[in-house]
């Protein structure tokens, strides 16, 4: 019995593999590419050559990119997973789902709203003359040069990462089933040992998402470093915008862009994985 | 209360502060004379407003946006429509690699998207143009719409299709008449989401643009320069153009999931 | 039975999926004007079968005909087989009138000729005055109807019903019961039912197709099935039955209905078995008593109020359960 070839499903299906073989797996593959070729006269020639890969690998600023970069993401993701824990935990538990649901409403908004002005208000907030410093002068304290600092980096991390981080959090606290933790009270385990021995497990999952989540933005951020972070030492992302910007070495932006995606996945897939691996 | 119950509280509300801190700060120094911010503030002005939006550039810019927005918002709504389609219906070989297709773009860094678009389509003559940056906002935008038509159609039974069937409709009238329908208040929100994410991304839109800027690009330009308030006008505006996208996109996801 | 009788033939059908063969060799025919049922445990292959006529299967094998046509290649949508869905799948974003006209509207009825088709069938089955109301603001019973509106209302010779009445409240399903009995003798039409609830299918149809494992089991009059079921399988899924093996003539299973077993203390001339009282259960006017038999059976008699008292029996309590000779169907193979 023979059905009927009908074009139907093909007509949903095929789209995406055009648009995104041309426009997402092109262009992702041309950079790979590219980073094989050669700049003669301030023009790429389609070349096999390894010279840019030697030739950043064996910077030293390369290096002290890698790491900072690599670090400050690992520290955002473990700084924002432990500020958004306690909100959450309170969000999940000790709110009505009416307030839940209005504040991951809320929580939503910024990330759809220009995170380029937030970070300009908080140039503006972090200046050695701005409003905390100032607030804080009234109460003696300061003035603390807080922009063009780590900090300041952090604190645009945070602004960026923050609201998604609480709602995955809550949303993975909130689907823990009540009876577990009712059984380990009942059972007489203190509030200590319910939240380390059975709501923290049970929310893994969750956790290590949000987690990644907050590392993978941290890490390809270019705007807090930059105008928050005052670019010194440069992340990676400031590497590539000035190595594209200036002077047309696209394939040595090439490169460091091929190493973050590398790293980047890299850490994705060992976090992921043990969030689920390990799961009895 | 207890009292811990009333820290648990004050710490939410902190966050909150933390979140939407710039948010408010911007709107505030918009309306502030001073030209240095600092407390306590000046008076109330609408100067920068005024300043900002005399300037032929900024409507140029803002024209360029919405333009831009809009295309793109159609473009990933679509796309996001039928590759949601195709999850929710179909099972078929190598499926998993096809959805892993869909929704990647999201994970790889904005710095990154813009140096292989600006690549790619330098390649294709189609760089410094709004097309361009049509093409990479769609690329961005189509997994946000995807997962959001996805979570409509999850909501569908899966007899209603079959049923259309059963009465005399054509797979194609059954997605005219019943498919769409059905999904439209998922279509208007994913249409406003994408339109905000593409209202608000710079950093791709930087790379490619050129000459064509986006209102995002040249408060990029602008912020390079010196300390201007003029920003936060055009930021607010921004804010504004955004945030009522986003409300009528939640609100559209919110009422219907109710029924 | 003359070819002109006969509507729908299932000719050696099978459906087979990747690694599972949800019908296998399927004969059965369809006359106008029946209601047929085919009933079955879940899994069985009965909404299968029934998806197949409907053209929402295709048959891996086989042939179906509806009046005397070739189905196995005709699309869904070319097909006059509407079906009221388990789930109803009314159209959400659409009013009930708008529900109603669906099918109309699909087979390019003009409008002004949709809207009083539309209305005749809402009338009829009681909907008059919900024709802009939404769906979300109907009964489960009121959307039962509309339900059966929809599919009725292009006048087909034959309506497809899979576990239409499994939603609804108990009361609910006796009146809807009523319902489509007295819309089918009306209209005069194939019902085909499929269910798992044996008082839906012996309550409506005139011919049961009891189904089990992808094959039919037995086809009859519900009297007969219940009476006189064919194997062991039809005997255990319809209730109210007792088996005892090896009791037959030639060493054969027999099946004894509960209704026909008398339960006493002492042991009585003819058939009996003694069994040890468990519990009991009111169903109605009368009572049922479950026992353990000799082998670990599980056996059951229904008793009236009267009987129960005199016997006032405790759990574990031995009693005698007996019959009369004409009571006993033999069951075919061992």
């Amino acid at each position: 019995m023979k059905t009927r070839f009908s074009v139907y499903p093909y007509v949903w299906r095929v789209p995406l593999l055009i648009w995104q073989g041309l426009f997402f797996i092109g262009p992702l593959a041309l950079m790979v590419a590219m980073s094989f070729w050669l700049v003669k006269n301030y023009r790429m020639e389609p070349d096999f050559v390894f010279k840019n890969w030697d030739k950043m690998m064996s910077r030293g600023y390369f290096w002290d990119a890698y790491w900072i970069t690599l670090w400050r993401a690992s520290l955002a993701a473990l700084l924002a997973t432990l500020i958004a824990f306690p909100a959450s935990y309170t969000l999940a538990f000790k709110v009505s789902d009416t307030v839940r649901r209005w504040a991951v409403f809320f929580l939503i908004v910024p990330f759809f709203t220009s995170y380029l002005v937030r970070a300009y208000a908080w140039q503006v907030l972090l200046a050695e003359s701005g409003p905390i410093n100032a607030i804080l002068g009234y109460l003696g304290l300061g003035p603390f040069t807080m922009l063009n600092t780590g900090i300041g980096a952090m604190v645009g991390y945070m602004t960026l990462v923050l609201p998604l981080v609480v709602i995955l959090q809550t949303f993975s606290l909130a689907a823990i089933d009540r009876n577990l933790i009712e059984a380990a009270w009942n059972l007489g385990a203190s509030a200590r040992a319910t939240l380390f021995k059975v709501i923290i497990p049970s929310a893994r999952v969750g956790l290590i998402i949000g987690a990644v989540f907050a590392f993978i933005l941290s890490y390809g951020d270019f705007v807090s470093p930059f105008y928050l972070g005052g670019s010194k030492p440069p992340t990676m992302s400031i590497l590539i915008i000035d190595t594209t910007k200036s002077g047309q070495q696209w394939p040595r932006a090439a490169v460091v862009a091929i190493m973050m995606i590398v790293t980047l996945f890299t850490v994705a897939f060992v976090a992921v994985g043990a969030a689920y691996g390990r799961r009895k | 209360m207890r009292m811990a119950d009333i820290l648990s509280r004050v710490y939410v509300a902190a966050l909150f502060v933390f979140v939407f801190l710039p948010i408010l700060t911007s709107v505030v120094f918009s309306f502030n004379s001073d030209r240095f911010p600092t407390v306590p503030l000046g008076h109330f002005t609408t100067h920068w407003y005024e300043t900002a939006f005399s300037r032929p550039e900024v409507w140029l810019a803002f024209k360029n946006s919405l333009i831009v927005a809009f295309c793109a918002a159609s473009l990933s709504t679509m796309l996001g429509f039928v590759t949601a389609y195709t999850d929710f219906r179909y099972g078929f070989r190598f499926k998993t690699a096809y959805l892993a297709l869909a929704l990647l773009p999201p994970t790889i860094p904005l710095v990154i998207m813009g140096l292989a678009m600006l690549a790619w389509l330098g390649r294709l003559g189609l760089s410094g143009t709004l097309i361009g940056i049509i093409i990479a906002h769609t690329v961005m935008g189509a997994p946000f719409a995807m997962a959001i038509c996805r979570m409509r159609l999850q909501q569908m039974d899966p007899a209603l299709e079959a049923a259309a069937w059963n009465l005399g409709a054509s797979p194609w009238r059954t997605m005219a008449s019943v498919v769409i329908p059905f999904s439209t208040p998922a279509l208007i929100s994913a249409f406003c989401l994408t339109a905000a994410v593409s209202f608000d991304e710079f950093i791709v839109a930087w790379f490619v643009s050129g000459l064509n800027k986006t209102v995002p690009v040249m408060i990029l330009e602008i912020l390079q320069g010196n300390v201007d308030p003029q920003i936060n006008a055009i930021g607010t505006v921004v804010f504004l153009t955004s945030i009522t996208l986003v409300i009528l996109a939640q609100l559209l996801i919110l009422r219907r999931s109710a029924t | 039975m003359t070819i002109e009788d006969t509507l729908v033939t299932f000719e050696g059908v099978h459906k087979r999926y990747d690694d599972f063969v949800a019908v296998k060799a399927l004969d059965l025919e369809i006359k106008r004007g029946e209601f047929v049922a085919i009933m079955g445990p879940s899994g069985c292959g009965k909404t299968t079968t029934l998806r197949m006529l409907a053209g929402l299967e295709t048959p891996s094998g086989g042939k179906i005909t509806i009046g005397g046509k070739c189905m196995n290649d005709v699309p869904a949508h070319e097909r006059d087989t509407p079906l009221v869905w388990q789930s109803l799948a009314l159209f959400p974003f659409l009013n009930v009138i708008e529900n109603v006209e669906f099918g109309l509207k699909m087979r390019g009825v003009p409008d002004f000729e949709r809207q009083p088709r539309a209305l005749i069938w809402l009338e009829r089955l009681g909907l008059k005055g919900f024709e802009k109301r939404r769906i979300d603001q109907l009964s489960g019973g009121q959307r039962q109807r509309v339900a059966l509106a929809r599919s009725l209302v292009t006048e087909p010779e034959m309506l497809l019903l899979d576990e239409p009445l499994s939603a609804l409240d108990a009361h609910l399903v006796i009146r809807m019961q009523g319902v489509l009995t007295k819309l089918q003798k009306e209209l005069g039409i194939t019902f085909v039912y499929v269910t798992h609830s044996q008082s839906e299918a012996f309550a409506m149809a005139d011919r049961v197709v009891i189904m089990g494992q992808g094959e039919i089991s037995q086809i009859g009059a519900p009297r007969d099935i219940f009476r006189a079921p064919k194997n062991r399988f039809v005997a255990e899924f319809v209730g109210r039955n007792n088996i005892f093996a090896g009791m037959g003539q030639s060493g054969g299973d027999i099946v004894v209905a509960a209704d026909r077993i008398s339960v006493s203390r002492e042991a009585t001339e003819g058939a009996s078995v003694q069994a040890a009282f468990l519990s009991e259960e009111f169903v109605g006017t009368a009572i049922i008593c479950y026992f353990e038999g000799p082998d670990g059976e599980d056996l059951k008699a229904l008793v009236t109020e009267e009987e129960l008292e005199a016997l006032s029996p405790e759990p574990g309590e031995q009693f005698w359960l007996s019959w009369a000779p004409e009571a006993v169907h033999e069951l075919e193979g061992a």
